[in-house]
C-alpha cells in the first residue's frame, strides 16, 4: 500500500507542477495588468513586478471606450445564444421525432456546415451583409453566429431527444397534446443538461469569434471586445500594463460564465450529449 | 400541397428556421465562391471573367499558398496527436479520485475558454527576444537556448505558434476523455483487474480501445479546427515572418480585405472547402468518426 501512495503523491506532484506552468500564461496576463505604471520595463514578460496598482484599469476606463465595446459583445452574443438555442431545438425535435419530407437529407447538409472552415464564407457573408446594409450592425453578426451555432447545437440535442423514452410521448399524443406541446412541455424542460452545454458553447463561439467580426464590423462604435486589442494596439504598443489590463477585461466574462456552467458540462456531456 | 401533406410533413414547420439560415449563410455562399473564384474582381468595379486562372497561378506561381498548405500539414501533425496524448494522460490521472481533481480540470481546460486574441498579445510578450519571459528566464539560469527568435526566425516561427495551440486545446482533449472515461462500463474494468491484468494492460487493451470513439471525434475536430486557424496566427505573428506561419484563412483575409484581390481570394477559399470537406467526409464514411462529445 505504501509503494501504492507514493505513486499517488509522485503523480500529484506531477499534475500539480504541470498545472502551474500550464497557467503561467494567464497569470502573466493578470500580473501586467496590475503592473504599476511607472515600472517601464517589466522582467520576465511581466511575470515579476514591483507593487501593485489599478492604475492601468482606471487608464482603460478613461481612454478607452471599454464598456461600449462590452456593450457590443452582449448585444451580437445573447440574441445568437437564444436564437440557436430555440431553432436548433425545433429542428432537433423534429429531426429525432418526426417523419417528414427529405428528413435524412436536411441533416446530412446541416451537418455539412460543421465541416466548413468559417474563412471560407467570410469573403461571401461580407458581401451578403454589404447587400443586406448589414455590415456595421449587431444583425450582421447575429446572423451568420446563429446559422453557424445551429448545426452544432442540432448534434448535441438530438441525441439528447432521441433517448428520452417514447412512451412519455405516446402518453401524451394519446391525453391530445401536440407536436409542439411534446415538444415544449416535455422535451425542453427535461432536456437543461443538454440545453446548458448549446448555451456555453455558443455563448463562447459568439464572444471570443473574430474572423467575421473583423470584416462585418469596421466602425469603432459597433466593434465587440474582441476586436478591442486591434483597436488599442497602436495607442498602448509601449504600455503593456493597459494593454493587459484590457485582456483581463475580455477574458473575465467568459470565465464566468464558464465557471458558473462548468458543472452543467462534464454532466451535460456525459449525460445525455454521447449517443451518436 | 394538401391539408394531409402539410399534416403529415409538419417537421418542416420546425425545421423551417434552420433551413433558412442554411441556406442563406451556408449554401448560397458556397456557391457563391466557387462562381467568384473564377473572376478577376477588387470587389468593386466590374468582375472580369479568368476562367482557371486563378487556380493556375495558385498551384503554380504562389509560394504563399505552398508555404500555408505546408503549415496546414504541420499544425495537422503537430496539433492533434500531442493534444490526444497529453490530454488522455491527464484525464487518465484526473479521474483516479486525487485531491482537487475538479481543479486541475478547470486549470487545464483554461486556456481553451480564453479569446485566440488575447492568447496572441500575451505569448508575444511570452516570446519576445528582450523583456519576453523565455529570454529573461534564460538569461537568469544560464540557459542560452532559451533565447531564441522564436516567432522572427521563419525557420521556427511555424513550430512556436503550433506551440501555444497545443497549449490551448489539450484541456480539450482532457475533457472529451474524461467524459468518455466516465462512460466506461466498470464492470469490465474489475472484471479485467480480477483476471490479473496490470495498469498497463488495462489502458492499452481496454480502455484506449473502448474510446475509439473519443479519438475519431478528437482527430475530426483537429482537422476541423486546424483548417479554421486564424485569431492566433493573426496576433502572433500576421502569417510572417514572409509568410513563414501563412495559413488558408490568414491568406484568405490577406489577399481579400488587404489586397482587394476577391476572386483569387474565393480560389483559396474553393480549395480550403475543397480539402475540408474531403477530410470530413474521408473521416466520416471511412473510419467512422462522428460529431458528438464524449464516448
Amino acid at each position: 500500500m505504501t509503494r501504492r501512495n507514493a505513486a499517488r503523491t509522485l503523480v500529484f506532484a506531477f499534475v500539480t507542477i504541470l498545472a502551474l506552468i500550464w497557467l503561467v500564461p494567464i497569470i502573466m496576463m493578470l500580473v501586467v495588468s496590475f503592473m504599476p505604471p511607472d515600472q517601464r520595463a517589466p522582467r520576465f514578460g511581466g511575470l515579476l513586478i514591483k507593487g501593485v496598482s489599478l492604475q492601468n484599469y482606471v487608464t482603460v476606463f478613461e481612454d478607452a471606450e471599454i464598456v461600449m465595446h462590452f456593450v457590443n459583445s452582449v448585444a451580437v452574443t445573447i440574441p445568437s445564444v437564444f436564437l440557436v438555442v430555440v431553432i436548433s431545438s425545433l429542428a432537433a425535435f423534429a429531426l429525432a421525432r418526426l417523419k417528414f419530407f427529405a428528413r435524412d437529407i436536411w441533416f446530412y447538409l446541416l451537418i455539412m456546415t460543421l465541416m466548413l472552415p468559417i474563412p471560407t464564407l467570410v469573403v461571401p457573408i461580407f458581401q451578403i451583409n454589404k447587400a443586406l446594409g448589414l455590415n456595421d450592425s449587431y444583425l450582421g453578426l447575429i446572423l451568420p453566429y446563429t446559422a453557424l451555432g445551429v448545426p452544432f447545437a442540432i448534434v448535441i440535442l438530438r441525441s439528447f431527444f432521441a433517448g428520452f423514452p417514447i412512451e412519455i410521448e405516446e402518453a401524451a399524443r394519446l391525453d391530445g397534446c401536440t407536436r409542439f406541446g411534446i415538444y415544449w412541455r416535455i422535451m425542453m424542460p427535461v432536456s437543461w443538461p443538454a440545453v446548458a452545454v448549446v448555451i456555453i458553447w455558443q455563448f463562447m463561439t459568439s464572444w471570443n469569434e473574430f474572423i467575421l467580426a473583423l470584416v462585418t464590423m469596421s466602425s469603432v462604435e459597433v466593434k465587440p471586445l474582441t476586436l478591442v486589442p486591434l483597436v488599442y494596439s497602436g495607442q498602448f504598443m509601449m504600455r503593456p500594463g493597459p494593454m493587459f489590463a484590457i485582456l483581463t477585461l475580455i477574458t473575465l466574462p467568459v470565465i464566468v460564465v464558464y465557471y458558473l456552467m462548468q458543472r452543467f458540462m462534464v454532466s451535460g456531456l456525459t449525460a445525455g450529449a454521447v449517443r451518436g | 400541397m394538401s391539408r394531409k401533406w402539410l399534416i403529415d410533413n409538419q417537421g418542416l414547420f420546425f425545421m423551417a428556421p434552420a433551413m433558412i439560415l442554411f441556406v442563406v449563410f451556408v449554401l448560397y455562399p458556397i456557391f457563391y465562391i466557387f462562381n467568384a473564384s473564377m473572376y478577376d474582381w477588387d470587389g468593386i468595379n466590374e468582375a472580369i471573367y479568368v476562367g482557371v486562372q486563378n487556380y493556375i497561378e495558385m498551384f503554380t506561381d504562389d509560394r504563399a499558398f505552398a508555404l500555408s498548405i505546408r503549415n496546414s500539414i504541420y499544425w495537422t501533425l503537430l496539433t492533434i496527436f500531442p493534444q490526444m496524448i497529453l490530454g488522455f494522460i491527464l484525464a487518465y490521472i484526473l479521474t483516479s479520485n486525487i485531491p482537487f481533481q475538479n481543479v486541475f480540470r478547470i486549470i487545464f481546460f483554461m486556456p481553451a475558454i480564453v479569446s485566440p486574441v488575447v492568447l496572441g498579445i500575451i505569448w508575444q510578450r511570452i516570446y519576445a527576444p528582450f523583456g519576453g519571459l523565455l529570454a529573461d528566464l534564460g538569461r537568469e539560469i544560464g540557459a542560452m537556448f532559451l533565447i531564441q527568435p522564436y516567432i522572427a526566425d521563419p525557420k521556427i516561427a511555424i513550430f512556436s505558434t503550433i506551440f501555444v495551440n497545443v497549449w490551448q486545446w489539450t484541456g480539450f482533449s482532457m475533457l472529451m476523455y474524461v467524459a468518455g472515461l466516465q462512460g466506461l462500463s466498470q464492470e469490465v474494468l474489475s472484471a479485467a483487474e480480477v483476471d490479473g491484468a496490470g495498469t498497463r494492460q488495462r489502458i492499452q487493451f481496454i480502455i484506449l480501445p473502448m474510446l475509439r470513439h473519443v479519438h475519431l471525434t478528437l482527430i475530426l475536430l483537429g482537422v476541423i479546427g486546424t483548417l479554421q486557424t486564424f485569431a492566433l496566427v493573426f496576433m502572433l505573428t500576421k502569417g510572417g515572418p514572409n509568410h513563414a506561419t501563412e495559413m488558408l484563412p490568414t491568406y484568405i483575409f490577406q489577399k481579400a480585405f488587404t489586397l482587394q484581390s476577391m476572386g483569387y481570394a474565393s480560389a483559396v477559399a474553393v480549395v480550403l472547402l475543397v480539402i475540408a470537406l474531403s477530410a470530413s467526409i474521408f473521416q466520416v464514411r471511412v473510419l467512422g468518426s462522428r460529431f458528438t462529445i464524449g464516448n
